[in-house]
């Protein structure tokens, strides 16, 4: 008993205590501005409710880290297969009728015990998982051209299903996480080069009259108005502009907390500003120094992450890190990028920041498994 | 060496080489942020204003005018109003809601304050697609038990506010109508630039303003708008509809003009013109103020706020007497007689003839063939310059421009601003007409003959001279010889206490007169009211001094006796202090119909002005219809 009390006091102080405090800087800097891009003036009084759901997203984001932080990542990596095929069923559950929901023409939804929830989300992190497991698996040649076509074959069945949605962004989200993990799992140079020209080809297809069989017409839409927003600046258009407005007017320094006008006024929609759009929000109120303060603390969480990978006690630990670090990068890059007219407009939210239930339980999740991995590392000492 | 201390199947350099990769993708991100808020910041900025800022031009308050004594002419009154606040009154789902909402709240607000509906769900809709941010005025102009009804109720009523609006009064109501003139819906296209910097302000939006459309309203549009109108920057949604008003440059006022009229004097001169077509013009000999400028038949400039009704309109257009127009400064007339003092003064000036030159007069005139008839049929006998005047003889006057010739009695007349522009500030002036030889070759197509210079010498032919100039023309015998350029202002007071006095200033080219002549002239003048049998005795005043001329001139179709009539009075005779011209048209003669009417204003200007108590004059009697079997005083040449 006394045994195990240390052993869960030594559990506590391993944890990585910078990863933490930037997570949690994170998460305060997305609380505020989830209150800031749905703030109505002072004489409404309307706050929305973004803010105080986004707070119990978050608590219960913090307690399924705490909970993943706390059990040995192997257990989780032991089941990684029954969780990869789990999370595939709720992905094709979506589209039964009457369990998943359709909002905005895609099926993106469904609604447990009252509470919409993304199936998407829970299947990245599985999809990292079950590749974590699978490249560090003695049984596979890892520089074979073999583990490059398992894996991909792998991420493909959850990236199709995201696609079928359809949600471009999240879909988009699991190849470079995929790439990221097999080169740091030692896949050969040649193969990830052919990966990477197959990528651009596929993007030059797209956007191929010939896309229109592999692409929606709105996918293809904006992946256009991205590369000439002013063609149809009240269209697809729109968010782009407006969020390069939002960022641009922001100046140096910013226009100081709550004093943003292009949510308050509507020009950034006020069903986007609190949720893939709040980069804008920050980047207007906090002018070039927050906007760029905000990036840094990614990049030291990031950091961490990759830390934790360099010092994992396993290769299948290890690669988890990665992949769980490969998912935040895709996401805090393919976001701001898309905000700051960098990439199209894909949807998708900014990790820690952003309103959003599932995809903050996610996101912890994955913050929670590293941790694990953290507190279990190889010692120096001992 | 630490690379033992891990597991050789973690690939150090490959995770090191991934967070290169990422560090260099957010530095990417970076870069381009710093390209966006930094080195374009300022045309987002620019971009961010043109879409969610909108200008609205506020309209400066409108200077007053005041007379001299400082009685209110033109002055601001408050308008109630009860605007709605569109932005609280919207409805999410389509515009057709927010025009019910709109629609229902203006029924009731009708109904609570008992006023008849003035806006159709079409004008709401028009309202909401083009002046989105700026409140709805559903009624201007509320009585106080409208306003009264509304404020019990306001709770009621969300979004909806009483507002005040300034609308031009006229407290005197048609007094100086002509010379204030009126004002009307400015042009915004035509409105002033504001200069805060080189490129002209440009606005989204504007509210209604008021610019002067005539008189001195519209001359002096410039002084008495605000120079700078305000300026209100609404912030606006993606909708249009209205968030805050993030700064403002408050209207500004606009100058105070202070006029050298008198109030007092104008309203006797529109009183003795009352029911008559006639003009009235009292300067001031000392320093050329306009102490009054009547012509009637006037209007109410005030049925000209906010608009004027198109009956009202039609009405004044339609008009026979045409009360819109400005007789006193537009009126052109031939002097008759009243011209004789410049026919006399040229002679003298000449030195042809002397101020004891007699010419007998035998009630006509020989020239050639043709006959010139004296006013008195069996004529004046043998008399003198200053007899000539008391009486009005034409023959004497006939000699006497012959004697000097054309020429010279054509340079008197425009010496004392006759045939040119006065240059009052009123938008609205005639020059009249001094003929000669070039002006007949040109107009008639004939030479300038003997008959021209008899016509002229009595203020007959084609000469024509305006109210305003005979006022300054009367002015100049009454201190003279200093023709003044007329006063109408006298100072323009702005806003920010910079008084500006406007000097009086004599006329350019004004008359060289000799001492001894225009005191013989004047005597004449005195003796013509004052002597029992002078041709202006019916002005003459019971204790102060008048020297005044008669004129009748005839005018039209020949024997259709219709008659302007004239008198140009000073008084009082040893220091004067008013010079009045005054004409009616269609009178009986200028003994009869014009010098009553001088006599009477006369009294009430020392009665009210300098605190006299001249006995009042008998109730003037109106015209009579012209009848054409009156003699005519003058004949036209055979």
């Amino acid at each position: 008993m006394k045994k195990r009390m240390q052993t869960g006091w030594r559990l506590f102080w391993a944890q990585d205590w910078l990863a933490i405090l930037a997570a949690t800087a994170l998460l305060v800097i997305g609380l505020s501005f989830i209150y800031s891009a749905s703030w109505r003036g002072e004489d409404t009084g309307i706050v929305g409710a973004w803010f105080s759901k986004q707070i119990w997203w978050a608590l219960l984001g913090a307690a399924t880290a705490t909970a993943l932080a706390a059990t040995d990542y192997k257990f989780w990596l032991r089941y990684g297969w029954w969780l990869y095929f789990a999370s595939l069923a709720l992905l094709a559950l979506v589209f039964v009728p009457g369990i998943g929901k359709k909002v905005y023409g895609a099926y993106r939804w469904m609604v447990i015990f009252g509470v919409p929830v993304q199936p998407s989300e829970f299947a990245k992190v599985t999809t990292v998982l079950v590749l974590a497991r699978v490249l560090s698996s003695p049984l596979i040649q890892r520089r074979s051209f073999g583990t490059v076509l398992l894996a991909l074959g792998l991420m493909a069945l959850p990236f199709g299903l995201i696609l079928k949605e359809p949600d471009l962004g999240t879909a988009a989200v699991l190849v470079p996480t995929t790439v990221i993990m097999l080169f740091a799992a030692g896949a050969a140079f040649r193969y990830l080069f052919g990966l990477g020209m197959l990528g651009l080809g596929a993007v030059a297809a797209a956007l191929s009259p010939l896309g229109r069989f592999m692409l929606g017409e709105y996918q293809r839409e904006r992946i256009l108005t991205f590369l000439d927003p002013s063609r149809d600046p009240l269209g697809s258009g729109w968010n782009a502009l407006q969020s390069a407005i939002a960022v641009g007017s922001g100046g140096w320094s910013g226009k100081g907390f709550l004093n943003g006008t292009q949510n308050v006024l509507g020009f950034l929609p006020r069903t986007v500003a609190p949720t893939d759009f709040i980069f804008p929000v920050i980047a207007e109120e906090t002018g070039f120094i927050g906007a760029s303060a905000l990036l840094l603390v990614f990049a030291f969480l990031l950091t961490c992450y990759l830390r934790t990978a360099w010092t994992a006690k396993d290769p299948a630990g290890s690669l988890l890190a990665t992949g769980i670090a490969g998912l935040l990068f895709c996401h805090v890059f393919v976001n701001v990028g898309m905000t700051i007219g960098l990439l199209p407009i894909t949807g998708l939210p900014l990790p820690f920041v952003s309103s959003g239930g599932s995809f903050m339980v996610s996101t912890l999740a994955g913050f929670g498994l590293v941790q694990s991995v953290h507190v279990r590392r190889m010692r120096r000492e001992v | 060496m630490a690379r033992d201390r891990f597991i050789p199947e973690i690939h150090v350099w490959r995770l090191l080489v991934a967070w290169l990769a990422m560090l260099a993708c957010f530095g990417a991100l970076s870069f381009r942020l710093w390209n966006l808020q930094v080195a374009q910041a300022t045309e987002y900025q620019r971009r961010l204003a043109k879409q969610s800022l909108r200008s609205v031009r506020l309209p400066g308050l409108r200077g007053r005018i005041l007379d001299r004594n400082g009685e209110r002419l033109a002055d601001n009154r408050p308008s109630y109003c009860v605007s709605l606040y569109l932005e609280e009154l919207r409805q999410s789902g389509g515009i057709q809601r927010t025009v019910d909402n709109v629609m229902d709240s203006l029924y009731r607000l009708a109904e609570t304050m008992d006023r008849p509906l003035q806006m159709t769900p079409k004008d709401v809709r028009l309202h909401l697609g083009r002046r989105t941010p700026l409140p709805l005025v559903a009624w201007r102009d509320l009585d106080e038990t409208a306003v009264a009804r509304f404020m019990e109720r306001a709770a009621d009523f969300p979004g909806v506010a009483l507002t005040v609006e300034p609308v031009r009064v006229y407290p005197q109501g048609q007094t100086a109508c002509h010379l204030l003139g009126y004002v009307g819906r400015a042009d915004e296209k035509a409105l002033p630039d504001v200069g805060d910097d080189d490129e002209p302000e440009k606005y989204h939006y504007y509210l209604p303003e008021m610019a002067g459309k005539s008189g001195v309203e519209k001359r002096l549009d410039g002084v008495l708008r605000a120079n700078a109108g305000g300026k209100l920057e609404i912030q606006v949604d993606v909708a249009g509809f209205k968030f805050d008003e993030v700064s403002s440059r408050a209207p500004g006022k606009g100058s105070d003009v202070t006029l050298a009229l008198d109030v007092r004097i104008q309203r006797a001169a529109e009183a003795v013109l009352a029911g008559e077509r006639g003009a009235v013009v009292v300067i001031d000999p000392r320093n050329g103020d306009v102490l009054a400028l009547a012509s009637e038949p006037g209007f109410d400039p005030n049925d000209f706020v906010p608009a004027i009704p198109a009956k009202i309109w039609n009405g004044l257009l339609k008009d026979a007497a045409r009360p819109l127009y400005n007789r006193a400064t537009g009126g052109e007339y031939a002097p008759g007689s009243t011209f004789k003092p410049v026919t006399l003064l040229a002679a003298l000036h000449s030195g042809q003839i002397a101020a004891d030159t007699r010419f007998t007069c035998p009630g006509y005139f020989q020239l050639g063939s043709a006959r010139f008839r004296c006013w008195q049929h069996w004529g004046h006998g043998s008399i003198d310059l200053q007899s000539a005047i008391r009486y009005s003889c034409n023959v004497y006057l006939f000699h006497a421009a012959l004697e000097c010739g054309p020429e010279a009695v054509q340079a008197m007349a425009r010496s004392v601003g006759f045939g040119r522009e006065t240059g009052i500030s009123l938008d609205f002036e005639r020059p009249g007409l001094v003929p000669d030889n070039a002006w007949k070759r040109q107009a008639r197509r004939d030479g300038w003959r003997d008959g021209d210079t008899c016509n002229m010498a009595i203020g007959q032919g084609a000469l024509l001279v305006t109210p305003i100039q005979m006022g300054l023309y009367v002015a100049a015998l009454a201190n003279g010889g200093t023709l003044w350029k007329p006063r109408l202002v006298e100072r323009i007071d702005s806003a920010n206490a910079v008084v500006n006095e406007i000097a009086a200033e004599p006329a350019p080219e004004g008359p060289q007169w000799v001492e001894r002549h225009i005191r013989t002239i004047r005597a004449g003048m005195r003796d013509a009211v004052n002597e029992p049998d002078g041709s202006g005795k019916r002005a003459k005043l019971q204790d102060v001094v008048v020297a005044a001329k008669t004129g009748t001139a005839e005018y039209g179709v020949k024997g259709s006796g219709r008659k302007m009539t004239w008198m140009i009075a000073f008084a009082p005779f040893e220091d004067p202090r008013y010079a009045v011209a005054l004409l009616v048209e269609d009178g009986v003669s200028g003994g009869t119909t014009a010098a009553p009417r001088v006599k009477q204003l006369l009294t009430q200007v020392f009665n009210e002005v300098e605190g006299r108590s001249l006995p009042l004059p008998p109730p003037l009697q109106a015209v009579p219809d012209p009848v054409p079997s009156a003699p005519a005083p003058e004949e036209e040449p055979a």
